[in-house]
Formats: C-alpha cells, sequence, structure tokens
C-alpha cells in the first residue's frame, strides 16, 4: 500500500479507503482469543497495581439531564481525591460532563492534575448538522475543556456515506487542534465486528486522538470484543503511520475484575507503552467506587461497603 | 417407580446454585446421605452482593406488604407440612413430636406475619420535649444481617431464627450446619411466597471455614449468632467486626417482640409543633 502522510496523525480521504477495503474479522478466532485473555490470574500486588492503574485512567463521568453545578463540584472533588481516608489513592484522569457544566469543572479542578473532558457534536445521538456540532464544540473549548468526546455520524455510517462521516471528524478536529480529540464509535449500534473495524480506522484517519467505544446511553455498552478490535485497529493505524492512538472504553464496566481484563488485553495487544493515561481511558461512574473498594479489601482484607466512600 | 433424589442447593438472590467451589459435605437423613452445598468464602461474598440488593426491594414493599408476604410463605408451608414432618421423622423425631413441632412453626410464622406491619409503632414513640417541638423516635431495619441459625432438629426453631431481622425489613442471609436439609428445603417455599429475590438468602456450609470473612465484611450490618459457639469464635467474631460497625447478637432472644430488638435502629426526629 502506498500512502501518503498528510499530517501527523491523519491520512487522506483516498488512503483511508484503501484501509477499509475487504475488512474480514475472524468472529469464532476474535472470541476465543478475548475469552482467553480473560483468564488470566492477577495474583495479589499486580492487581493492587492494576488497581492504581485504573484510577490513574478513570474519566469520572456524568452525563445526565440532571446534573447541576453542586453535583459536578461533588464529582470533581471526588476526582481529585477519591479516597480521602488513603492518600496513597491518586487522582483520577479527568471528569467528564457536558459542556454547559465544563467552567464549573474547570474552575474546581484548577489546582490539579485533574483534566476536564466534555462531551460535544450533540452527544449522544450527533443527529444534529455539522454546523452546530462546531458551535457545540467551540463552546466547549472557549469554556476550558481540555478534551473532547465526539460521537461518530452514525446516519452516515450506515447509509454507506463513511466519506460524511469521515470529513465531519476531520471538520471537528480542526476545531480541536489544541485539545485532545476523542471519538465515540457507539459499538453497541455497529452490530458486526467488521463494522467496528472500520468506524475505528477512519476515524483514526480523520484524526482522532482516541477511539472510544460508546456513549453509556445505551444498553449495549463496551464489550471487550470491540475494545480487542479498536486495539487491533490503532495497532494497525500505527503500522501504516506511525501515529499512537488512544482508546476509552465507556458504559457498563462497573467492576475492578472486568476493567482488569481490559488491561490485560491492552498489554497484550498493543504492549505496555499503552498502559496510562495517555493511551488507555476508562469512562466511567460507579467503576471508581468498587476499585477503592478492592483496594480497601486488599490493604484490610476485609471486603468493604459503598457507604465508607465519597459519592459523585 | 424409583424414587427420584432430590439434591439440595443453596438459595441466594432467588436463584438455587451449587457452591462455587463444587464441593459438599454429607448429611444423614434416615439410611441415607444427602450431599449439600459446602458454602465457600466466595459464595459468602455473593450472597452480600444478592443480599443487597435484597435490602433495597424489601424496603421498598410497605409493612403491610410484608405481612402479605409472609402470610403467603405460612400458606406454602402449609401446603407442604407432611414433607417437612418427613424430615423431621427421618432426622430422628417422633411423629407426634415432629407434628408438634410444625404446628408450631406455622403458630410463629403468623405470628411474625402479624407483627410486620406492627412493630414499628410498638417500638417507636412521642418523646415529651421541653420545647416548640415534636419528638419522635422513628424505627429503621439495619440492613443486610447474617444469621447462624441453630442445629436444632426443629422447623420452628429455624424459622425463629430467621424471622425477627426479616420481618424487621432486613434483608437476611441465613446459614445453616446441621438443620441444613430443613433450611433448604424451605428455600422452595420461599421462592413461591413473593418475598423479593435477596431478601432472604439460605446457605448451608460449616462456619468455621467462613468465619473470617464474614465478620470483617463491611457490607453485612449485622451478626446474629443463634447456634452455641466456642469462646475462642466468639473473640474472633467480635474482633473483627470492631473494625467496622457491624452489631454482634450472640444468643440474642427468639421470641416476641424482644427478638426483633437487636434488628432496629432509632432515628430520632425532631419538628416544629408551634405554640
Amino acid at each position: 500500500m502506498s500512502l501518503t502522510k498528510e499530517t501527523k496523525n491523519t491520512l487522506s480521504w483516498s488512503d483511508t479507503v484503501e484501509l477499509i477495503d475487504n475488512l474480514r474479522v475472524d468472529e469464532v478466532g476474535l472470541k476465543e482469543r478475548v475469552a482467553s485473555l480473560a483468564t488470566r490470574s492477577i495474583k495479589k500486588d499486580s492487581k493492587l497495581q492494576a488497581l492504581n492503574y485504573i484510577v490513574t485512567m478513570c474519566d469520572l463521568t456524568t452525563l445526565e439531564g440532571e446534573d447541576t453545578e453542586g453535583k459536578i463540584g461533588q464529582m470533581t472533588a471526588k476526582a481529585i481525591r477519591p479516597d480521602p481516608s488513603n492518600i496513597e489513592v491518586p487522582s483520577v484522569a479527568a471528569v467528564c460532563v457536558y459542556p454547559a457544566l465544563v467552567s464549573k469543572a474547570k474552575e474546581m479542578t484548577k489546582n490539579s492534575n485533574v483534566k476536564v473532558a466534555s462531551v460535544s457534536s450533540y452527544f449522544p445521538s450527533g443527529q444534529a448538522p455539522l454546523e452546530s456540532k462546531i458551535l457545540d464544540t467551540q463552546f466547549a473549548i472557549d469554556q476550558g475543556a481540555d478534551e473532547i468526546d465526539i460521537v461518530i455520524n452514525r446516519k452516515a455510517f450506515f447509509e454507506g456515506d463513511y466519506r460524511k462521516m469521515y470529513d465531519e471528524i476531520v471538520a471537528l478536529k480542526e476545531v480541536c487542534s489544541s485539545v485532545h480529540l476523542k471519538t465515540i464509535l457507539e459499538v453497541g449500534e455497529l452490530r458486526t465486528y467488521e463494522n467496528i473495524k472500520k468506524a475505528s480506522l477512519i476515524s483514526l484517519a480523520a484524526g482522532s486522538d482516541f477511539i472510544k467505544t460508546s456513549t453509556g446511553k445505551i444498553s449495549d455498552g463496551s464489550s471487550r470484543e470491540a475494545c480487542y478490535l479498536m486495539a487491533k485497529s490503532v495497532w494497525d493505524y500505527k503500522e501504516v503511520t506511525g501515529f499512537k492512538a488512544g482508546i476509552k472504553v465507556a458504559g457498563g464496566i462497573r467492576d475492578s475484575k472486568d476493567a482488569i481484563r481490559y488491561l490485560v488485553i491492552v498489554n497484550e495487544e498493543l504492549g505496555s507503552d499503552w498502559l496510562n493515561p495517555d493511551y488507555f481511558r476508562f469512562g466511567a461512574s460507579s467503576l471508581v467506587d468498587d476499585v477503592l473498594k478492592q483496594i480497601k479489601k486488599l490493604k484490610t482484607n476485609a471486603y468493604q461497603s459503598g457507604y465508607y466512600f465519597p459519592r459523585g | 417407580m424409583n424414587e427420584i433424589k432430590k439434591t439440595y442447593k443453596n438459595y441466594v438472590g432467588g436463584k438455587y446454585l451449587r457452591s462455587e467451589s463444587g464441593k459438599t459435605f454429607r448429611i444423614a437423613l434416615k439410611s441415607e446421605f444427602y450431599e449439600v452445598p459446602l458454602t465457600s468464602r466466595k459464595d459468602v461474598r455473593d450472597a452480600v452482593v444478592a443480599a443487597k440488593k435484597g435490602f433495597t426491594e424489601w424496603q421498598k414493599l410497605t409493612p403491610y406488604n410484608r405481612t402479605q408476604v409472609l402470610y403467603r410463605l405460612s400458606e406454602m408451608l402449609e401446603g407442604n407440612i407432611e414433607t417437612y414432618q418427613q424430615i423431621l421423622e427421618d432426622s430422628g423425631l417422633s411423629k407426634s413430636k415432629a407434628k408438634e413441632d410444625t404446628k408450631q412453626a406455622l403458630d410463629s410464622l403468623i405470628w411474625y406475619a402479624g407483627i410486620a406491619d406492627k412493630w414499628e409503632q410498638m417500638t417507636g414513640n412521642l418523646n415529651p420535649v421541653a420545647g416548640e417541638y415534636f419528638n419522635i423516635s422513628h424505627q429503621e431495619s439495619l440492613g443486610i444481617v447474617f444469621t447462624l441459625n441453630s442445629d436444632e432438629n426443629s422447623l420452628n426453631q429455624l424459622l425463629l431464627n430467621i424471622l425477627p431481622s426479616l420481618v424487621t425489613g432486613c434483608s437476611v442471609i441465613s446459614f445453616n450446619g446441621d438443620n441444613s436439609i430443613m433450611a433448604l428445603k424451605l428455600a422452595e417455599d420461599i421462592n413461591n411466597s413473593d418475598l423479593p429475590a435477596g431478601a432472604l438468602n439460605i446457605l448451608s456450609g460449616k462456619f468455621d471455614q467462613i468465619i473470617d470473612d464474614v465478620s470483617n465484611h463491611v457490607e453485612i450490618n449485622a451478626m446474629a449468632i443463634y447456634k452455641q459457639l466456642p469462646s475462642t469464635d466468639k473473640k474472633i467474631i467480635r474482633e473483627n467486626a470492631s473494625k467496622s460497625l457491624k452489631r454482634i447478637f450472640i444468643n440474642p432472644p427468639v421470641s416476641g417482640l424482644e427478638s426483633l430488638l437487636p434488628f432496629i435502629e432509632t432515628k430520632t426526629v425532631w419538628h416544629p409543633k408551634g405554640r
């Protein structure tokens, strides 16, 4: 394949077409590999390290119509100091909120390392004209967002208009030139493994810094199979362009055991370079609670209850 | 026709489960042996997760509704009363004693069903205060209760170990040893009585294998020990429980309103009443 690298991390449309042409995914092999990776036994010391990693990789998220500044205040306090009784527990990577609440989150996190991510481009459906999506995104950036989570144009994708989906991401990347761009595929709606891989590659080629599994707004959230395919896409894309993109898994990851299995997939398929918040994130609201419980369990040998940890 | 032998299983979160460890232990009934689940530490933790959900659901019902559910349990129990009598006889009771025990069990159950919507007004009250306020002692249920049931060959005793915490609206993890067959049989009628899944979970096994996990588990709010335990075990339980705010009740009362008191908590409410 003769590919021309246009900028640091994008591919031209014609090169992208070549990349997604004739995609095939071996479903049986995929499921078997993912299942075998889930059987790894993680011993106590490694488990503690994994749990601490997970905290540093978390985007503590609230994306509800009922979100208020008070709620954001509570959540950012928790993001900065997840377990006030144990200062060894690190801060999370970021808080993830709607654009209207970015300024509040920014104000709350100004003396910390916690970044502020904002969803935009008419999250979660993305059913709006590109002009509106650009305005939505620009507003979030103006409010101070460090990272932007957009959704792909699923309408265009399912209508077979991949070019439109690609162009939209390119246009939004232009707006996001100074911030991190994460592109949400909504794997639960993509239906086939080929679609997941195709959407991953198009999103990467259009300039996404991260690809993200789900909005968390539909019942089929993230799956380990989707994460595996996205990891493969990131690897394939790196082979072509040399660009290292990140992955964010979100939607339905509630317990530590499940989260550790995601780390195993990333470690095995992409390597330990990806095991840090610059390249791997969990988008979650309740995962941190379980991780904190497990960390304390490892320390005290007693299984914990949620009411001894901060809410938010 | 050959008799179909029953495999007794744990009852957790509304489901009949084998131990995740696959282990069993043996209980002799008449001339036959039964293999019942030997509950592992992981099974206990799973039961706590189920009980946590069960607590929320059991709390959602009005006390009057809880009465109806327990009354329904007594209907189920009465329908199968001969099976219970048979288990009692097979474990060594005489026919008349077995009959007497099941009769008492039904009476106990009806009494506790009746008190489910009355204990709160019997234990709470309006307190006299010198001010323009009402001061009310409002009663609430404690949360998740672990009961270590007595080994006595008696359906009545079994119910008297389970019901006091259950009627106050707590969710219960009921742990049984030698009396496991009776308890696991009871699970079938519980399942048919509209009790929300996880409100009452029934496990069988050896207590000394799970003593540390149970007494350390912060999510369990209280332990009620209805069985005679060696003082070393009591010491372990008390020490572990002291690390959280877990209540420990060793051989608490098993009848009357008194039997409910350990499982309720008082919240004091102040309300202005004006002149």
